[in-house]
């Protein structure tokens, strides 16, 4: 069979030629300057809000914390967890996003998109309902089962479809996913009046972030990088196609499913602590294939600080641009995504 | 006579001009088919005589009006184009969609009249699909799809019809059959008929008149005699071609090929199977 | 003039089976609506309806059927017909049997407006109902042309896929928007802005019947009058040109017509998506895809899924209310998901 020898010469060249275009020393380069500028965003966001704080206030806060100063009470239970919940939601989404698109190589891959967010809210919806109380760690739970439900019908639908997910068909269902889960949130949340509650999650914010909850959240947000870490090799070789990926050997299958698992879980993770944030996961690791090629080994990290970093100043924009009111974190968000996804579309008008 | 005059056409997109200063006429009464390697703007130019895309300069007369200054209601009586990628929706019965030929002569609210009716019965009988015309589109082969869609351009009861690539994604024998078809409107109806195909010897047997494109221009124009000839096929398609003439047609035709300049082709078939 | 000689007998039959359908969907409405009326907190036999109908019944049994649930019904009705031929238009235009004007932004943009205006005018809108659906035509067709800008491309015009990408993407941002807005309103203008939005019948009063009518009594004629040119649209762009339509125009006429439905329905039956996705396919599957068929009949089964759907929403959890949006949501969802997985592009 000289003939799939010779295809897999070809994959082979392939897989190297995407190597090739991973740019290491610029993705180094952006992972410590991304840090550098967190370190900095973080100090400006802390010292900003409804009461300003000067910078050096922030950093006696935060190397010698006294509870008498209520100053470094706002700082220590207020404003840092909200801030590290922000960077924490922004990689969430970013990894998922990245993981979305190379393994369905789909350009417009989200979790907001897909209906993952909805499902997420939907469940969020049902525990203010029927459990209200419910501690934290279970209300993350919840929120991923959400997740994993918007995920698999909208996956469902595409082991379904004959021609398998084309872009629209992803973005279609994804639409009507969402519509569902969101008709049934609106449902429960009119019966049982917890219609302000459900709100705020549509609207997406990271004011009530609490120590509490970073200590949920955080170990698992861990876990889940290094696991998309670890198969990062194996969805580059995905985003080739997947016969070309079967080809080389890849067992795809398990790929998928590991994948899927770390998207559904950053995705209810991160609406969790922030809500139905759309858009984050779609213009992030657009950018970083921008800045770092093709090789998820890169794209994956250098997503979650760029993600970090967007989420983090549009958290401080938020707060900041209208005060003291609060701007909804989704819909600051959606202001650049919308138009981002308006360009995706009207670029891709081609392969779309 | 000319049926369609073609005067110092510029045509492109955004980016990119595809014609420039084209002038060619298309006889009346006759088959004229427009020959070219890909992306010589054979294609393109049978768009802007389609009017799907718009000349920039430049102007297409259909019996000696512009046809930017003509209603396009008017121009669809008088040409009938099959475009080369005619989506059939679905549900619809054969009768259905060749009445869709008749859109040009209805008027807003009205049905349609015995005229119509006349019409589109002789499309289905000329076109041998008499049996069909209950038969749902979606349930028929390429072939009879392709005759189909001829049927409703026969519908619009024009003098001249254009159709771009008429016989692609068909097999042997039925991209014949449409070619005979074609060619029995032509004798004994006597359309005007132009269309773009790939096929050289298809062109030659059953054309009256070619035109020969390379790089938005015309290269020659004449009968497949002076068209069809060796030097033209090197300069149109870079290959050299061993003619001979149709048995069937009298016109030339080519019995093999190879690229000019290269001697590729000698020791070839071992070679290739084992790359296979 | 009938000329049925002319014509095969698949025709005649396909005719036939229309006038069929629209009589049996005729009387399906009819027994909803009877239904309907039957329907609510407090119950009235069928005795009392029809007493109160013939004119015999007691004042608070007149009051109730005349002022509150007949008007709900009638809009239910119109509402159903107006967003059911809204979607049959844009199916056409878009040559995808997935548009529908809730998927691609034109509720939301009608939604948007609607909203403005309330927040200005407060839920108490007076004899400025009328100036309603004008309000949610500018929403709607501020969002249908910035759709249709930004899916127009100068070589290849408007595609229809972009026009659906672009569609998502602009009831996103529109969404986003109208929850920053509502963040900002009072607890009960909230409410009352968050049971319109799940589509809650509520303009239960005869001025929004009045709202709407007109507009529904010219544009689905029109709509019909244009059912050549959509069977022709239907063909692909190229071969519609090469038949004499005005691409362009055409499209921009019957956009402009599917928003005008679309909004003025949204403006008094709330946020009801997938109607106009479900009632033309429907009708396509009974009696194929000619427009003169396709309209009236999507209209009516348009009537009978939002009628079916309010009075659905008034039984399941008496004595509260589901929003009817919320009830054809849950069956408008996966029926399209369904088609999503079945259809081939």
């Amino acid at each position: 069979m000289t003939t799939s020898g010779k295809d897999n010469k070809r994959d082979k060249e392939a897989v190297k030629a995407v190597s090739k275009t991973a740019r290491p020393v610029r993705g180094i380069f952006i992972i410590i300057g991304g840090l550098v500028f967190l370190g900095i965003a973080f100090m400006v966001s802390i010292s900003l809000g409804a009461a300003d704080i000067d910078l050096q206030t922030v950093w006696t806060a935060l190397t010698g914390f006294d509870p008498a100063v209520s100053q470094h009470q706002i700082i220590w239970e207020l404003r840092f967890p909200r801030i590290i919940g922000a960077a924490l939601v922004g990689a969430a989404f970013s990894i998922a996003g990245a993981l979305m698109q190379g393994m369905t190589r789909n350009p417009l891959a989200d979790s907001g998109l897909l209906g993952l967010n909805a499902g997420a809210i939907f469940m969020l919806a049902i525990s203010f309902a029927f459990f209200p109380g419910l501690p934290y760690v279970y209300v993350v739970l919840m929120s991923f089962a959400g997740a994993a439900l918007g995920a698999v019908i909208v996956y469902g639908i595409g082991s379904l479809s004959r021609n398998g997910l084309t872009p629209i068909r992803l973005v279609l269902a994804g639409a009507a996913v969402t519509a569902l889960l969101t008709a049934l949130s609106q449902g429960i949340a009119l019966y049982f009046n917890v219609g302000q509650d459900i709100a705020f999650w549509y609207a997406g914010g990271v004011s009530s972030t609490r120590w509490s909850h970073l200590a949920v959240i955080t170990p698992v947000l861990l876990l889940m990088v290094i696991a998309s870490l670890a198969i990062s090799r194996s969805i580059t070789i995905l985003s080739l196609g997947e016969e070309v990926a079967v080809g080389l050997g890849e067992r795809t299958m398990r790929t998928k499913l590991i994948s899927g698992v770390i998207i559904v879980v950053l995705a209810g993770l991160a609406v969790s602590v922030v809500g139905a944030v759309s858009f984050v996961g779609l213009i992030v690791p657009h950018l970083t294939r921008k800045l770092v090629g093709y090789d998820y080994r890169w794209i994956i990290p250098v997503s979650a600080i760029v993600g970090a970093m967007l989420v983090v100043v549009a958290d401080l924009l938020a707060r900041t641009l209208n005060a003291p009111y609060e701007i909804p974190i989704g819909a600051l968000i959606s202001l650049v995504g919308v138009p981002f996804f308006l360009y995706l579309a009207r670029k891709g008008g081609k392969e779309i | 006579m000319n049926a369609i005059d073609i005067k110092d056409v510029k045509v492109g997109y955004t980016k990119r001009t595809v014609i420039d200063e084209l002038s060619v006429t298309i006889p009346e009464n006759k088959i004229t088919t427009i020959i070219g390697p890909n992306g010589c703007g054979k294609s393109t130019l049978i768009k802007t005589i389609a009017r799907i895309l718009k000349a920039e300069e430049g102007a297409i007369y259909l019996d000696g009006t512009s046809i930017q200054k003509m209603d396009t209601r008017e121009i669809a009586k008088q040409m009938a184009i099959l475009p080369q990628s005619a989506d059939s929706p679905a549900g619809l019965s054969v009768f259905e969609l060749v009445s869709y030929g008749r859109f040009p002569y209805r008027r807003r609210m009205g049905s349609m009249t015995a005229e119509d009716y006349e019409y589109i019965n002789w499309a289905i009988e000329v076109t041998g699909l008499q049996s069909f015309r209950d038969r749902p589109i979606s349930e028929m082969s390429g072939g009879q799809r392709q005759r189909v869609w001829i049927a409703m351009s026969l519908a619009q009861g024009t003098e001249i019809l254009v159709l771009d690539e008429p016989t692609t994604y068909l097999d042997l024998a039925h991209q014949l059959d449409v070619l005979m078809l074609l060619d029995k409107l032509n004798k004994l109806e006597k359309r005007t008929i132009v269309m773009v195909l790939h096929d050289l010897n298809h062109a030659s047997r059953f054309s009256d008149y070619m035109i020969a494109m390379r790089e938005g221009e015309i290269i020659t124009d004449g009968p497949p005699e002076e068209v069809m000839t060796k030097d033209n096929l090197r300069d149109i398609f870079n290959i050299e071609a061993d003619l001979t003439d149709c048995p069937y047609s009298g016109n030339p035709v080519y019995l093999s090929y190879h690229l000019s300049g290269s001697d590729d082709h000698l020791p070839s078939r071992n070679d290739d199977r084992e790359v296979m | 003039m009938k000329l049925d000689h002319l014509q095969p007998d698949s025709v005649i039959k396909k005719r036939k089976r229309a006038a069929w359908i629209i009589a049996v969907l005729f009387i399906l409405i009819v027994i909803s609506f009877i239904i309907s009326l039957n329907t609510g907190y407090i119950r009235l036999s069928p005795f009392e309806v029809i007493s109160t109908v013939t004119g015999f019944g007691t004042d608070q049994q007149e009051l109730i059927l005349f002022q509150f649930r007949l008007p709900r019904i009638v809009i239910a009705i119109l509402a159903g017909m107006g967003l059911a031929v809204s979607g049959a238009i844009l199916q056409g235009i878009v040559r995808n049997p997935l548009a529908d004007p809730g998927i691609i932004g034109i509720n939301a943009g009608a939604g948007l407006a609607v909203m403005l205006f309330i927040s200005f005018f407060s839920s108490d809108l007076g004899s400025s109902v009328f100036a309603l659906p004008f309000f949610a035509l500018l929403g709607g067709g501020t969002a249908a042309v910035v759709i249709y800008l930004f899916s127009y491309k100068k070589d290849e015009g408007v595609s229809p896929i972009r026009l659906i990408l672009v569609g998502v993407a602009v009831a996103a941002g529109i969404n986003a928007l109208m929850i920053v807005l509502t963040l900002r309103l009072d607890p009960e203008s909230y409410e009352f802005l968050a049971t319109w939005q799940a589509g809650s019948i509520w303009g239960s009063n005869w001025s929004f019947v009045q709202a709407l009518l007109p507009w529904l009594i010219i544009l689905i004629p029109f709509a019909l009058m244009k059912s050549s040119v959509l069977d022709v649209l239907n063909l692909g762009d190229h071969t519609a040109v090469s038949l004499g339509t005005d691409l362009e125009k055409e499209r921009r006429i019957l956009l402009a017509v599917a928003v005008g439905l679309a909004a003025s329905s949204v403006c008094v039956s709330g946020g009801i998506g997938f109607v106009g996705l479900i009632a033309p396919h429907i009708t396509r599957q009974l009696i194929g895809s000619a427009h003169k068929y396709v309209i009236p009949i999507s209209a009516l089964i348009g009537a009978l899924l939002v009628l079916g759907a309010d009075t659905i929403g008034r039984i399941l959890l008496q004595p509260s209310e589901i929003p009817a949006g919320v009830v054809v949501a849950v069956i408008g969802a996966p029926y399209f998901l369904y088609l999503l997985a079945k259809l081939n592009d």
